[in-house]
């Protein structure tokens, strides 16, 4: 069966540390100026003193049916064999369209290689080693789970069949594969 | 920034600047220009090369290679260019056009070279006259297929930027007519600049006077479509609607109203008023023919930063 790699974002359990923005742009040598991993961190939300901060991964959605693929003229942003959607440097000419047309916005011209680059997984790195994604190993709170959702015994298969989740910007018909936890205080505005 | 997560700069969502919107009006120009000057010659049923045609024969080719020079060195890797050449994807619309061109581009070189024939011994291409001649003989296939393609040319500039779901304004089935009629009448206008100063046509030519009777449905046509895209976005509501502030609030809703609707559409309308006497003046032509060139090289800058500036 095919693989369906999957990521869950537990908002309750992030702290908004950064170390998984940190750990990415160490492994995958993203340079300075531009990141393919960041965790906003929004509020505080509430009274005083139950105060709280609403923690937001921003990063490749890894899109199942991904706009940067369809838009990509060269076929330099790619699905990879394991179905994680990824780029081919050699073939990137830097016309930018699948930056204008990622409904995330979290493609950008890397200023070293001046292709376009964003957070794959770590699928040549870290996966093609049998590892984890840098975030997933250095998150210091398990606040992220990675694994095949295809593989009902996996732990994200576990943890997406118990947990309820929310994806960002279905309506347009990407069906991300970054799934988040809603905060239990206030994940969800009122 | 001092965000503890870093830099902001590079989520901005407007990607494509303004070297692409010159991309688009030039594409578009020179589809227009070439659309109404064959579609004037079949009407009349032409012998000769009438002003129009030679302006239209002229523009298409320059126009489509300096919008050619704005894409390849707005690449981040301009020299890889050649990369676009030898990869295809089918479902993008890039991919597409780059098709539509390999074929235009060279085919308004060679229509230039059959229209200019009579002229070509006197500007030192007389080596070229064989090859004129015998394309003159495949005149009609040739003004077929440049026509088709320059239809092609002109819609594809609108759908690729419609093809991004995430921009609800560019996100619609009418940007691509807009797109090809705006430069139809872009085409026109620059048609008449062109024949009126560089082919020294006396303003009272009888087909510019043609092709200047055309401009009013034309330009009606645009309002109309302008008008459905936004009546488009308001009923579609949430994020679609949202986008209609574009009109009333900033820098881009300064320049629809002045230059796009203002300069582009009320000048040359307005001077369809004047007594017609003034009215076929060479330079009340020239004023309203810029007047329009510069509306829809705003109404590209409009639409391409309005339209990427909101979010759906």
């Amino acid at each position: 069966m095919n693989k369906r790699y999957v990521m869950v974002h537990d908002e309750n359990k992030c702290i908004g540390c950064q170390a998984c923005n940190v750990a990415c742009r160490s492994e995958n040598q993203v340079p300075d100026g531009v990141t393919r991993l960041q965790v906003r961190v929004e509020g505080p939300y509430g009274e005083v003193p139950d105060l709280h901060f609403k923690f937001d991964r921003v990063s490749c959605q890894q899109c199942e049916n991904a706009p940067c693929v369809k838009v990509c003229p060269t076929g330099a942003a790619y699905v990879n064999d394991d179905g994680i959607v990824t780029i081919n440097h050699e073939k990137c000419i830097g016309c930018q369209y699948c930056i204008a047309a990622c409904p995330y916005k979290v493609r950008f011209i890397n200023p070293v290689t001046l292709t376009a680059d964003k957070c794959n997984f770590c699928t040549d790195t870290r996966l093609a080693r049998g590892e984890q994604p840098a975030c997933v190993t250095v998150c210091p709170t398990n606040a992220l789970v990675f694994g095949d959702a295809n593989d009902a015994n996996s732990d994200v298969s576990k943890l997406l069949n118990s947990a309820p989740t929310y994806r960002e910007k279905v309506h347009l018909g990407t069906q991300p594969r970054v799934y988040r936890i809603p905060a239990r205080k206030g994940g969800i505005e009122a | 920034m001092n965000n503890i997560w870093g830099d902001m700069s590079q989520y901005n969502p407007v990607t494509w600047h303004w070297v692409i919107a010159v991309y688009l009006f030039l594409a578009g120009l020179s589809a227009g220009s070439l659309l109404i000057a064959i579609a004037m010659r079949w009407v009349k049923g032409d012998r000769e090369e009438s002003p129009v045609l030679k302006a239209a024969a002229l523009i298409a080719p320059v126009a489509i290679c300096l919008g050619m020079l704005c894409l390849v060195f707005d690449l981040t890797r301009p020299f890889h260019f050649w990369l676009i050449l030898v990869n295809y994807n089918f479902t993008s619309v890039m991919s597409i056009g780059v098709l539509a061109l390999l074929v235009f581009i060279p085919l308004t070189f060679l229509y230039a070279l059959v229209v200019f024939r009579g002229q070509l011994a006197t500007i030192g291409l007389g080596f070229l006259q064989g090859l004129a001649d015998v394309l003159n003989g495949l005149r009609k296939p040739m003004e077929t297929l440049l026509f088709a393609l320059a239809v092609i040319v002109g819609a594809y500039t609108g759908f690729l930027i419609s093809a991004m779901n995430i921009y609800p304004m560019l996100n619609t089935a009418i940007l691509p007519a807009l797109f090809l009629v705006s430069g139809i009448s872009a085409g026109a206008a620059a048609n008449a600049v062109v024949a009126l100063l560089l082919f020294k046509t006396p303003a009272h030519d009888h087909e510019l006077g043609r092709m200047h009777g055309i401009e009013l449905p034309v330009v009606g046509i645009e309002m109309l479509f302008l008008f459905m895209l936004f009546c488009g976005l308001y009923f579609k509501g949430g994020a679609a609607a949202a986008a209609l502030a574009s009109l009333t609030t900033g820098t881009w809703a300064a320049v629809f109203w002045t230059l796009v609707v203002a300069v582009g559409f009320g000048v040359p309308l307005l001077s369809l008023l004047l007594p017609a006497q003034q009215r076929h003046g060479k330079g009340v032509m020239l004023l309203g023919a810029l007047c329009s060139l510069t509306g829809v090289l705003a109404l590209r800058h409009f639409i391409l930063y309005a339209g990427q500036s909101y979010l759906g």
